[in-house]
C-alpha cells in the first residue's frame, strides 16, 4: 500500500507542472504530425501514387470493332495506363521515358482479323527493362483473348451455317472473357516485407506515430527522473529511510510511478494515433498493448537508473537527452533501420528502442499478429529488468 | 527498559572514526540532549540509530530493538526529525503531513485526525493549504517537526532543529519538546546550544571528536568541574607575554589561549581577578574586556577539552 501511496505522490508532482504537462502531452503530437508530414514527400500512399505501366496506343481505326473492345479492355486495366497518341507523339514519349511502351495497331487490323488473315501488332518497348517486360507480358494476355473471342466466333457461326451467327457470338465471347478476368480468384492484402521500397506501409504515419511516441517515452524521463533527484536534493528520500519502508519499496514506488506515467503517456499517443492519423494500432489490440507495457517498463527502469546517477537536474536532463537521441538515432525512430543499413542498422537492432518499434511496426506495416510482438516485448522486458537490477544496486550504493 | 540504548558503537568511513565506542542509554519518558560541536558526531550517531547508517561496532536499539537486527521494529517506534528541512516544498503543509502519515502507516480517519491534531500541536492549522515551500524558516522546521510525531512514535530524534531560526519559532519549538516529553515520548535531542541542552534535558551526552566525553544529568556534569568559574579576557596585547605569569596564579585552575581570547577557569572569580589585573600591570599588559560565567555546561566542556564548546 505505501508503494502505491509514494507512486501517487510521485505523480501529482509530475502532472502539477503544467510545462511536464506540454512535454509529455502536446510535444510529442506536434512531432508527430510534423514528421508525418515530413514522411508524405518521401512516401506517398498508393491512392495518390498511378502505379500503372505508361503505354502509347497508336490506332489509326478506333471505331473497329475489334480495336475498340481491345482498347477498351486495356483502358480498364489496372496495371496499364493507355495515352492514345499519333505515331510521332508516340515515339516522342517513348524517347523521352514518358511511356514503357509504343503499341501500334496497324490499318485493317480488326478486319484482316475477322476474316481469318494474319495481322499484327506491333510493340516498341525496351525489352531488357523490367517495365519492358511487363508490358509485353501483360499485353499478351488480352491479345490471346481477343484471338480465341474471333475464334469462338468464327467455329460457332460455322457450326450453325449462319455467318449471321458470328456478330452475337463475338460479342458473348468477348463479354465471357471480360467476366472471368474481373472474378477475384486470389484475394490481396496491403502488407510489406522488412525491405519493401513503401516502408510507411502505405501511410507516413506509421512512422512518424510510433517513433515520436517510443521517443517522448524517453524524453519523459527528464519528469520522472527529476523527482527522484528533488527527493534526494530535499532530504526527504533520506526522511523516507528513516520510516519503516524497505529499501525495495521506495525503488519499487518509484518505478510503478515512472512506468504508470510513460504508459498513460503512450496509450494517449496509441489512441490520437489511431483516431486522427488512422495508424492501426487496433489491428492487434494485445499485441499494441504488450509492446506498450514492456516499452513502459523499460523506460521507467532507465528513468530509474537515470534518477539514481543524477547528482542534479542539470544531469537528469543531459542523461536523458543522450539516452532520447541514443535510441531514438540508433533505433530507427526518426528513419527505418533498413534505410541506413550495414553496420549502423545491425547495431541499431539491438537497441531496445527498435524492439519497441520492431513490435509496432509488425503490427501496423508488416500486417503481422499477436504471435510476432513477444520477441519486442521479450527483448523490452530483458533490457527493463537490466536496467532495473543496475537501479537498485547503485540506488544500495548512494549516498543518501 | 531502555527507550534508547547504545554500546560501543563504532562508524568509520576509511581511516576516519565519525564515531568512537560511544555509549549512553535514555530512560523512557526522558529528554537525552546529545551536546557537543560542529564535527563532534553526533549526526553519524544519530544516522546509525535512525538506520540512515549501518555501525562499524557496536549496537543501539530503540524500545528494546537492535537497529542491526531488527531495523523495521526499531523505525517503528521511532520518529525523525533530520537538521535539515525534509519535506515536499510544492506541497501544501497538510499535503505533506498526509503523505508523511501514509508512510508510518496511517490510513482512513484515523490519518485525517492525526494530522489535525498535528497541525494544531505545530500551530500551523490556518496555514495547512499553503504549500511549503513559501513558509518562512521556522515555519518550515515546524511542519519538519510535525512530520515525525505523525503516527505517536515512543521515541523521537532530532537533530539540531532550532539551527538558523527566529527567536519565536525557537521557543515554538522548545515548547513542543517539553510538552510531547509530557506526554511520555523520550526525545533524544542533539544540540550545540548548552542553553537547549540545559532547559530540556534529564540527562546529557557530551561528545567530542567521535566520542562521548562526559554523561550524566546537568548537576552530575557541572559538579565534574566542581564551582570553578569561567573568566573570558581579551588584551591589547600578545597573550603570550601574560599567559605564564596567570598560569602561575594562585586559584587558577587552568588557562588557554585561542585567537587573541584567553579563557581562564578560576575557584573564586572575587579573589582571582585582582590577582590577574595586577600580573598584567606588571607586563605592562591592558586587559580591554572581561567577561565572567559561572559554572555552567560550556565551562564543563571547556573543562575537559580545553575548546569553547562553539570553537
Amino acid at each position: 500500500m505505501r508503494i502505491l501511496d509514494l507512486a501517487l505522490k510521485d505523480l501529482s508532482q509530475m502532472l502539477r507542472d503544467k510545462r511536464s504537462l506540454f512535454f509529455i502531452v502536446v510535444m510529442p503530437i506536434i512531432f508527430t504530425l510534423f514528421m508525418g508530414f515530413a514522411f508524405r514527400g518521401i512516401s506517398q500512399s498508393d491512392e495518390e501514387v498511378d502505379n500503372r505501366i505508361p503505354l502509347a496506343l497508336v490506332d489509326p481505326q478506333p471505331d473497329s470493332r475489334l480495336n475498340k473492345m481491345f482498347f477498351t479492355r486495356l483502358d480498364s486495366s489496372g496495371a496499364i495506363k493507355v495515352m492514345v497518341m499519333n505515331e510521332n507523339e508516340a515515339m516522342d514519349a517513348f524517347r523521352k521515358g514518358e511511356v514503357a511502351g509504343v503499341l501500334v495497331i496497324p490499318d485493317g487490323f480488326s478486319e484482316q482479323v475477322e476474316a481469318g488473315n494474319e495481322a499484327q501488332l506491333n510493340l516498341i518497348a525496351e525489352t531488357s527493362s523490367s517495365e519492358g517486360q511487363s508490358i509485353y507480358q501483360l499485353l499478351r494476355v488480352p491479345i490471346s483473348q481477343l484471338m480465341s473471342a474471333v475464334e469462338i466466333a468464327r467455329i460457332s457461326a460455322d457450326l450453325q451455317s449462319n455467318p449471321a451467327e458470328y456478330s452475337p457470338a463475338i460479342e458473348l465471347a468477348w463479354s465471357k472473357w471480360d467476366e472471368n478476368s474481373k472474378l477475384s480468384l486470389v484475394s490481396v492484402e496491403q502488407a510489406a516485407t522488412e525491405k519493401s521500397s513503401d516502408w510507411t506501409g502505405g501511410n507516413p504515419y506509421n512512422q512518424a506515430s510510433p517513433g515520436i511516441l517510443v521517443q517522448f517515452a524517453i524524453f519523459g524521463l527528464i519528469t520522472s527522473a527529476q523527482i527522484l533527484v528533488q527527493e534526494r536534493k530535499t532530504r526527504t528520500l533520506q526522511r523516507l529511510m528513516t520510516t519503516a519502508m524497505k529499501p525495495w519499496e521506495i525503488v519499487a514506488g518509484h518505478l510503478l510511478a515512472m512506468f504508470t506515467l510513460t504508459f498513460l503517456q503512450t496509450i494517449l499517443l496509441v489512441v490520437f494515433g489511431q483516431l486522427a492519423l488512422n495508424v492501426n494500432y487496433m489491428r492487434e489490440p494485445l499485441g499494441t498493448l504488450f509492446v506498450c507495457v514492456a516499452l513502459g517498463l523499460w523506460v521507467a527502469s532507465m528513468g530509474l537508473l537515470i534518477g539514481v546517477i543524477a547528482k542534479v537536474d542539470e544531469q537528469v536532463i543531459l542523461f536523458s537527452m543522450i539516452a532520447m537521441f541514443l535510441f531514438s538515432a540508433l533505433g530507427g525512430l526518426w528513419f527505418p533501420l533498413e534505410a541506413a543499413g550495414g553496420a549502423f542498422a545491425a547495431i541499431g537492432k539491438a537497441m531496445p528502442s527498435a524492439w519497441a518499434m520492431n513490435g509496432l511496426q509488425n503490427i501496423l506495416i508488416r500486417g503481422l499478429g499477436l504471435e510476432s510482438v513477444w520477441m519486442a516485448v521479450g527483448m523490452l522486458s530483458a533490457y527493463a529488468l537490466g536496467f532495473f537490477l543496475l537501479a537498485v544496486w547503485r540506488f544500495g550504493k548512494m549516498d543518501v | 527498559m531502555n527507550a534508547i540504548e547504545v554500546k560501543n558503537l563504532k562508524k568509520s568511513f576509511g581511516d576516519f572514526q565519525a564515531v568512537q565506542d560511544a555509549t549512553f542509554s535514555a530512560n523512557a519518558g526522558e529528554v537525552l540532549s546529545l551536546l557537543g560541536p560542529n564535527g563532534a558526531g553526533k549526526s553519524t550517531t544519530i544516522s546509525m540509530l535512525s538506520g540512515l547508517l549501518t555501525p562499524t561496532g557496536g549496537d543501539a536499539s530503540i524500545m528494546g530493538h537492535s537497529v542491526t537486527k531488527e531495523p523495521e521494529l526499531a523505525k517503528a517506534s521511532l520518529g525523525v526529525v533530520p537538521q535539515d528541512i525534509a519535506l515536499y516544498p510544492d506541497l501544501s503543509a497538510r499535503e505533506n503531513l498526509v503523505f508523511w502519515g501514509k508512510m508510518y502507516g496511517l490510513r482512513g480517519a484515523a490519518l485525517k485526525s492525526r494530522v489535525d491534531e498535528v497541525l494544531e500541536i505545530i500551530g500551523l492549522t490556518d496555514r495547512q493549504k499553503d504549500h511549503v515551500g513559501k513558509f518562512s524558516g521556522g515555519m518550515k522546521r515546524r511542519v519538519n517537526i510535525g512530520a515525525a510525531l505523525l503516527h505517536k512514535p515512543d521515541v523521537i530524534i532530532m537533530d539540531e532543529p532550532t539551527v538558523g531560526i527566529d527567536p519565536q519559532s525557537r521557543r515554538h519549538i522548545l515548547d513542543n519538546v517539553k510538552e510531547l516529553n509530557r506526554q511520555g515520548m523520550t526525545v533524544l535531542y542533539t544540540t550545540h546550544y548548552m542553553e537547549e541542552a540545559a532547559e530540556l534535558s534529564n540527562h546529557i551526552a557530551i561528545m567530542d571528536k567521535g566520542r562521548v566525553i562526559a554523561y550524566g544529568s546537568h548537576d552530575e556534569l557541572i559538579k565534574m568541574v566542581g564551582q570553578e568559574t569561567r573568566i573570558d579576557v581579551t588584551l591589547n596585547a600578545e597573550a603570550e607575554k601574560i599567559l605564564d605569569a596567570w598560569r602561575a596564579t594562585e586559584g587558577v585552575a587552568r588557562i588557554d589561549s585561542l585567537d587573541g581570547k584567553i579563557t581562564a577557569l578560576v575557584d573564586d572569580s572575587n579573589r582571582v581577578l585582582p590577582r590577574l589585573f595586577d600580573a598584567a600591570s606588571k607586563h605592562g599588559v591592558r586587559i580591554t574586556s572581561v567577561d565572567i560565567q559561572e559554572p555552567n555546561l560550556e565551562t564543563v566542556f571547556l573543562h575537559l577539552t580545553g575548546r569553547a564548546l562553539r570553537d
